[in-house]
C-alpha cells in the first residue's frame, strides 16, 4: 500500500505561494500526471513529496506514514530528475546500482536488479560506460533506469522527457508507459505538455499559481474542464470563447453571442437563470463543431479569415459575433478565405462558464 | 557602390585585421611575462651551473694581443715569475687595476730641461685644466732618508724602460701627456713548476706580500660546474632546510585540504550567512606569510595571546617560551599554525568554485537514493571536487616552498630553516648569488617535479568533469 | 463520456474525509509536535553550518583582532604580561605613533605606495589588452597562450628575484623602486589577465555589436558600452595587483637595500625591534587586504577559481 496523501501543503518562496493549500490524494499504484503552464508550482509539490524541498504545513503521507518531514532517503521512493542528474564520474553500473549501495543491498541481489533494469530499458550494453560518452536519450534511459532498480513503491518524476528531441520524447513517452505500466508503483508524473499528460496518466492533475484546478481521468479533463483555464490549456487548438448574454423568459433561458442564439441544455437552465449578472461564457472545442456548406435550421453563418491545413484536418478560423472561433474540418471540404460557410454548434458540447468563478457549470 | 571586387578585398582586410589584432593586443603581455619569468628562469639556471669567473687564461706577451699559453683555475696558487706594466690604451678595460704616468717636461738638478715619464705616486698635481686633466705638479719629496731624494724619469711609461735623468723633490713640472698602466704578471701554478709561464693582468690576481706568490682570484672564461650545486648540498642548513620544508609540506597540505574542504561546506550550506562566511573565511587571501607570521608571532611569544589564556585558565603560572631554539616543535606548530591560517582561503575558494560547479540535482539525486551527508561528500562531492583538488594541491605545493618570512617571523631563521630562507641566506647574507640561485633553481624543479606529480596521481580522467 | 456531468471532485474537498485511522487530524497537537520535532532534526545540519562557521570566523578573525588592538594601545600594555585578552586592552595610539616615528618607516610607507600604484597602473595597463583578446578574440594560440597564463601564476617568487637582482645590478637598476614595481607587475600579470579576460566574457559580444549597429565605431562602442560595464571588474583586478604588491616580501626583500618598502622594513627589522613595532607594521600589512577583500568579493571566483581552461 503506497497512497499518498497530500493534506493542506503550501509552500511560498519569500512572497511567492509556490504551492497553495493543495489536498489530493494518489491511490496506490496509480498513475498520476501533473501537468500546468511553466511556474505553477509542479516541480515544488513534486519535492514536497519526495522531501528535497520541506512543506511550510500540511501533511504528506505515503502509505500511512507522515512523512511531511521526513528526509528524502527514508521515504523509500524512487525518483527521475528533469536534468537525469546522473553522477558524471560513475560508470552506468554504478550510477543504477548506487541506490542500492546506499540502502545496503547485498552485492548479488544489486547485481540482478542493476541488470533487470538495464535490459527493461535496453542499455545492458552500455553498464561499463561513463554517462559523458552517452546521448541524452541514453542518460535518460539511466535515469529511469537507475529509478526502476531501486523498486520504491513510489516514483517520482520531474519532466523527464522535456530534455529529449522532439522525435526521441515520442518514442520515449510509448515506451516509458509500457515499462511504467508493469512497474507497481504509484507514480507521480510532471509535465507541461499536455498530450504527454493525457496519453499517460490515468489521472491527469491540472495545476495553475500553486492550486490544483481539476484532478479527473484525461478524457474527463479534456471534455468536461472544470474552469475555463483548464479548458484554455488543455486541447490544441485551445478550447474557442465566446461571451453570451443571458436572456430569461418565463420558461426558458437562451442565450446571445451576437445576433445567434443558442439554449442551454435543459438541466442546466436553472444554473443559467440563478447566475447573478446576465453575462456567460460559452467555450466549444473545435473539433465538436460542423462546418456545412449549405445553411439549415440550427447553423450559424460564418466568414472565413483563415484555413490552415493541416494534414489529418483543416483548421479554420472564422468570426462569429466579434469573437474568432477555430474549426477543425474534414480536408475534404473544399473551402477558402473570405468564404461564407455554415457551422453547427451542437448545445451538448458546449460548455458554459460563469464568467464571475470561470467556472464550468455541470448539472449535479 | 563598391563593386564586388574591392567589396572582396575589404572583406579580406577585415579579416586580415581580425586575425592580427589578438595579437597585437597580447603581444605586450607576452613580451612582458617573456622578460620577467622566462629571462630570469633562465638567467637562474646559467647561474646555478655555470662559472663565469672560472677559468683565467694566461698568454705568451704581457699584452690582450699574446696568444694563449694555458687556462688557469680560479683559485689555483701561483707562482710569480716575473712583471710588467703595459699601458693601457683608450678605455677597454674600465675595470683594470690602473697606475696612471705623467708624461712631464722639466729641468733636472743640472738646470737642463727634460721631458719624460714618471709615475703619478712621485707627482703632486698642482693645476687641472677644465676637463679635469692634471696640467702641472710638483716632484713630491721622499720621506725615507735612506732612499736617494732624486726622482727617476724613464723613456717610456713603465719602469723597465731606461732611466733618461732624475729630479730634484718639490721641482715644478709641466704635465703635457697621461698614461695608464696596468701591471701584467707572468704565472705559473705552484705546484707544477715544469708547466709554462704564462701572462695575466693584475686585477685578476692576488699576488701576496713576498711578491713570489699569490693565486688566480678571478678568471675571464665561464665554466659548466657542478660545484655551486654541491655547495649548497654540503652548506650546514641545506639538509635541516629541505627536512623543515617536506615536514611542513606534509604537515600542513592534508590539514589544509580538509580546513578548506570544511569551510567549502559551509559555505555551500547556503545558510543566511554564507556570503559573510565566505567574506570571513577568504580574508587572508591577500595576506602575505609576514603577516601571518606576525599574528602567530603575536599569539606564541613569551607575553603573548596563548600564554595569557593559558595563565587566567591557571594551566601554567609563568610565561612559556614557546619560540626558542630549545622549543623546535612549538615553532614548527606555530608556523604550520600560520600557514593554515593564512593559505587555506585560497584552497577553499577553488574548492568552492569546485562545488558550486557540481548541479545542485547531482546532490539531492544521490540524497534521494538514500545517500548520508557524509556519504554525499564522500561519493559525490569529492568524486566531482578531483580537478579542483588537483589544482589546489598543485597551487599549494608550490606555494608551500616559497615559505619564508613567515619562519623568520617565528624562529628567527636559523633554528627553523626552509629552503626560501636558505636561498634568501646565500644571497644577502654570504652574497653568493651562484648558490643562491642552485637554492631556486632546486625550488624550482620540487615544484614542477611536485605538479607532475600530482598531475599523475590525481589524474582526472575526462569523464570525472561534471558535464 | 458523460456530457455535462460534474467531474470527480477528489481535488477539492477531499481532505479530512476518510483518512486512514492511523494518521491522527492534520490540526491534533500531537501531529503539530511531532512536525516540529522533524522539522528541528531536519533543521540540525543548517546549525551545524551556522556553529562551524561561527568556530571558523573566529579562528580567522581572533589573531587579526588581537594584533590590532596590539597595534592601538600603549607600548606598556604590549610588553606587559599577562594581558587582558579580552577586548579591555585600553586604546591608546602610543604603539602607532612610536611605529610611525621609527625611523624609515613614513619612508617606507611611501616606498610600498608608489611601488604598488605603479604595479597596479602598468598590470592594468598591460592586461586589459590581453585580457580583452582572449575574451573576445578566436586564434590560433589563444589557448596556449591561456595556459601559460595559469602556468605562470603558480611560478616560485623565489626562482625569479635572485637571476633578476643579478641582471639589475649588471644594469645598474638595482634597490629601485621602478625596478621593484617591473618585478612586481610580472607577478601580478598572470592573474590580471584572467580576472580582465573575465570580466569582459561577462559582458555579451551582442551589446558591443549593438553599438556598431547604432552607428558607433569600434572604440565608441568599447568607450561607451563595454567599459561602463566592466570597469568594477578591471577596479578589482587593479586592487588584486595594489595589494600583491603591497604585500610581496621577498622580492622586495632581495631587490632593494636602502629604498625598502614596508613589508621588506619590517622583515629586516624583526630581529632587533621591540613587538610594538611589528605589531603596528603587521596593522599596516593587514590592513589593505581586508578592505581589498571587501571589495573584489564578487570577483574572487573569477581570481581563484577558475580550475579548468
Ligand atoms: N528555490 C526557489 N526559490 C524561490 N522561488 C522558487 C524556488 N523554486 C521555485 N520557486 C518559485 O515557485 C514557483 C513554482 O515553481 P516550480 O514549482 O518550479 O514551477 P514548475 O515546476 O511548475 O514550473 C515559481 O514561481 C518559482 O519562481
Ligand atoms: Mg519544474
Amino acid at each position: 500500500m503506497a497512497e499518498i496523501r497530500i493534506e493542506h501543503v503550501t509552500k511560498t518562496f519569500g512572497d511567492n505561494v509556490a504551492i497553495d493549500d493543495i489536498n489530493l490524494t494518489i491511490e496506490d499504484r496509480e498513475f498520476l500526471v501533473l501537468l500546468g503552464p511553466s511556474g505553477c508550482g509542479k516541480t515544488t509539490l513534486l519535492r514536497a513529496i519526495a522531501g528535497l524541498g520541506m512543506a511550510d504545513s500540511g501533511r504528506i503521507s505515503i502509505g500511512g506514514q507522515d512523512v511531511t518531514y521526513l528526509p528524502p532517503g527514508q521515504r523509500q521512493i524512487s525518483m527521475v530528475f528533469q536534468s537525469y542528474a546522473i553522477f558524471p564520474h560513475m560508470t552506468v553500473h554504478q550510477n543504477i546500482g548506487f541506490g542500492l549501495l546506499m540502502n545496503k543491498v547485498d552485492k548479488a541481489e544489486s547485481d540482478r536488479r542493476v541488470r533487470s533494469a538495464a535490459e527493461l530499458l535496453h542499455i545492458e550494453n552500455l553498464l561499463d560506460r561513463r554517462p559523458s560518452a552517452m546521448s541524452g536519450g541514453q542518460r535518460q534511459r539511466v535515469a529511469v533506469a537507475r529509478a526502476l532498480a531501486m523498486e520504491a513503491k513510489v516514483l517520482l518524476m520531474d519532466e523527464p522527457l522535456s530534455n529529449l528531441d522532439a522525435l526521441l520524447r515520442l518514442e520515449m513517452r510509448a515506451e516509458l508507459k509500457r515499462l511504467l505500466a508493469d512497474v507497481e508503483a504509484t507514480t507521480v508524473y510532471v509535465t507541461h505538455d499536455q498530450i504527454e499528460a493525457l496519453s499517460m496518466g490515468d489521472r491527469v492533475a491540472v495545476m495553475l499559481d500553486g492550486k490544483i484546478q481539476q484532478c479527473d481521468a484525461p478524457n474527463t479533463v479534456y471534455e468536461s474542464p472544470s474552469n475555463q483555464f483548464v479548458g484554455s490549456f488543455i486541447g490544441n487548438p485551445p478550447m474557442n470563447f465566446m461571451e453570451g448574454t443571458i436572456q430569461r423568459d418565463r420558461d426558458t433561458v437562451t442565450v446571445a453571442v451576437g445576433e445567434h442564439e443558442f439554449s442551454p441544455p435543459e438541466a442546466l437552465q436553472p444554473l443559467i437563470r440563478d447566475l447573478s449578472s446576465d453575462r456567460i461564457t460559452l467555450g466549444i472545442r473545435a473539433e465538436n463543431m460542423e462546418t456545412l456548406a449549405a445553411p439549415s435550421s440550427d447553423t450559424v453563418p460564418v466568414t472565413i479569415e483563415v484555413v490552415e491545413p493541416l494534414g489529418a484536418q483543416n483548421l479554420l478560423t472564422a468570426r462569429i459575433g466579434g469573437h474568432r472561433l477555430k474549426v477543425s474540418t474534414h480536408p475534404s471540404l473544399d473551402v477558402a478565405a473570405k468564404q461564407q460557410v455554415y457551422i453547427r454548434l451542437p448545445a451538448d458540447q458546449i460548455r458554459w462558464i460563469d464568467p464571475a468563478t470561470e467556472s464550468v457549470l455541470y448539472k449535479r | 557602390m563598391t563593386t564586388p571586387d574591392t567589396a572582396t578585398s575589404a572583406s579580406k582586410a577585415r579579416t586580415w585585421r581580425y586575425r592580427v589584432v589578438p595579437y597585437l593586443l597580447i603581444a605586450p603581455a607576452i613580451v612582458y611575462l617573456a622578460m620577467f619569468f622566462a629571462y630570469p628562469m633562465y638567467e637562474g639556471l646559467v647561474l646555478a651551473v655555470y662559472d663565469e669567473d672560472a677559468l683565467l687564461p694566461t698568454r705568451d706577451e704581457p699584452n690582450l694581443d699574446g696568444s694563449e699559453v694555458s687556462k688557469i683555475p680560479q683559485g689555483t696558487a701561483l707562482a710569480i715569475v716575473d712583471r710588467s706594466s703595459q699601458e693601457v690604451v683608450g678605455d677597454e678595460n674600465p675595470d683594470a687595476l690602473t697606475d696612471p704616468w705623467y708624461q712631464v717636461t722639466a729641468d733636472d738638478p743640472t738646470g737642463s730641461p727634460i721631458t719624460g715619464w714618471v709615475s703619478e705616486a712621485r707627482i703632486r698635481v698642482r693645476d687641472e685644466d677644465a676637463a679635469g686633466a692634471p696640467v702641472s705638479g710638483t716632484v713630491r719629496p721622499r720621506l725615507a732618508a735612506t732612499s736617494d731624494p732624486l726622482t727617476d724619469v724613464y723613456e717610456a711609461p713603465n719602469d723597465r724602460s731606461e732611466v733618461i735623468g732624475k729630479l730634484e723633490q718639490r721641482a715644478p713640472v709641466e704635465i703635457t701627456d697621461v698614461a695608464l698602466l696596468e701591471v701584467w704578471f707572468q704565472v705559473r701554478p705552484a705546484d707544477d713548476p715544469s708547466a709554462a709561464a704564462g701572462w695575466a693582468p693584475s686585477r685578476f690576481l692576488q699576488v701576496f706580500e713576498d711578491g713570489e706568490n699569490g693565486r688566480v682570484h678571478r678568471g675571464t672564461d665561464g665554466e659548466f660546474t657542478t660545484a655551486f650545486i654541491r655547495r649548497m648540498i654540503d652548506d650546514r642548513f641545506f639538509g635541516p632546510a629541505v627536512r623543515t620544508t617536506l615536514l611542513l609540506m606534509v604537515l600542513i597540505i592534508p590539514a589544509q585540504l580538509v580546513l578548506a574542504m570544511v569551510m567549502a561546506l559551509v559555505i555551500h550550506a547556503r545558510t543566511r550567512l554564507s556570503t559573510g562566511f565566505l567574506y570571513a573565511f577568504s580574508l587572508p587571501i591577500g595576506m602575505s606569510d609576514l603577516a601571518a607570521g606576525i599574528l602567530f608571532f603575536s599569539i606564541f611569544t613569551g607575553n603573548g595571546l596563548l600564554n595569557s589564556i593559558l595563565d587566567a585558565l591557571g594551566i601554567i603560572d609563568g610565561p612559556y617560551a614557546f619560540l626558542t631554539a630549545d622549543t623546535v616543535r612549538w615553532i614548527i606548530f606555530a608556523i604550520v599554525l600560520a600557514e593554515l591560517w593564512r593559505a587555506t582561503s585560497i584552497v577553499m575558494v577553488i574548492l568552492v568554485a569546485g562545488l558550486q560547479a557540481i548541479p545542485d540535482e547531482t546532490l539531492e539525486a544521490a540524497e534521494l537514493f538514500g545517500a548520508s551527508y557524509f556519504q554525499r561528500v564522500r561519493h559525490i562531492m569529492l568524486p566531482l571536487l578531483r580537478p579542483s583538488i588537483q589544482v589546489a594541491l598543485i597551487l599549494r605545493t608550490i606555494l608551500a616552498f616559497q615559505v619564508f618570512a613567515v619562519v623568520i617571523a617565528l624562529g628567527g631563521g636559523d633554528v627553523v630553516t626552509v629552503l626560501a630562507n636558505e636561498s634568501y641566506r646565500q644571497y644577502f647574507g654570504l652574497r653568493n648569488n651562484n648558490v643562491a640561485s642552485a637554492y631556486a633553481v632546486f625550488i624550482l624543479l620540487l615544484s614542477m617535479a611536485s605538479a607532475f606529480f600530482y598531475l599523475r596521481a590525481v589524474r582526472s580522467e575526462p569523464e570525472a568533469r561534471p558535464t | 463520456m458523460s456530457l455535462n456531468t460534474a467531474p470527480d471532485d477528489s481535488a477539492g474537498t477531499g481532505a479530512g474525509a476518510g483518512l486512514p485511522t492511523v494518521l491522527p487530524p492534520l490540526d491534533s497537537p500531537e501531529v503539530e509536535k511531532m512536525h516540529r520535532r522533524m522539522r528541528r532534526r531536519r533543521g540540525r545540519g543548517r546549525l551545524t553550518a551556522y556553529i562551524t562557521g561561527a568556530i571558523l570566523t573566529l579562528w580567522i578573525a581572533v589573531p587579526i583582532f588581537f594584533v590590532f588592538s596590539m597595534a592601538f594601545t600603549t607600548q606598556e600594555t604590549v610588553r606587559s604580561y599577562p594581558k587582558n585578552f579580552l577586548p579591555f586592552i585600553p586604546f591608546s595610539t602610543d604603539t602607532m605613533r612610536f611605529f610611525l616615528e621609527s625611523e624609515g618607516v613614513l619612508q617606507s610607507l611611501w616606498n610600498s605606495m608608489i611601488v604598488a600604484g605603479i604595479t597596479l597602473f602598468l598590470s592594468t595597463l598591460i592586461s586589459i589588452p590581453a585580457g580583452y583578446a582572449i575574451a573576445r578574440y578566436l586564434f590560433r594560440g589563444r589557448d596556449l597562450f591561456r595556459l601559460a597564463v595559469l602556468a605562470v601564476r603558480a611560478f616560485p617568487i623565489v626562482v625569479l628575484s635572485i637571476p633578476l637582482a643579478v641582471l639589475y645590478l649588471r644594469i645598474g637598476v638595482f634597490d629601485s623602486l621602478y625596478s621593484l614595481a617591473l618585478m612586481h607587475t610580472a607577478l601580478a600579470l598572470p592573474t590580471s589577465i584572467l580576472v580582465v579576460s573575465s570580466v569582459f566574457a561577462s559582458v555579451p559580444y551582442e551589446l558591443e555589436e549593438a553599438g556598431k549597429v547604432f552607428g558607433a565605431s569600434p572604440f565608441q562602442s568599447f568607450r561607451y558600452i563595454v567599459v561602463p560595464l566592466v570597469l568594477p571588474g578591471i577596479a578589482a583586478s587593479g586592487l588584486f595587483s595594489f595589494v600583491l604588491s603591497w604585500n610581496e616580501v621577498f622580492a622586495a626583500a632581495i631587490l632593494t637595500i636602502n629604498n625598502r618598502t614596508l613589508p621588506a622594513l619590517v622583515l629586516s627589522s624583526l630581529a632587533n625591534s621591540p613587538d610594538a613595532f611589528q605589531f603596528a607594521g603587521g596593522f599596516f600589512l593587514m590592513v589593505p587586504s581586508i578592505v581589498f577583500m571587501f571589495f573584489i568579493r564578487r570577483y574572487l571566483f573569477n581570481m581563484w577559481g577558475q580550475v579548468t581552461k
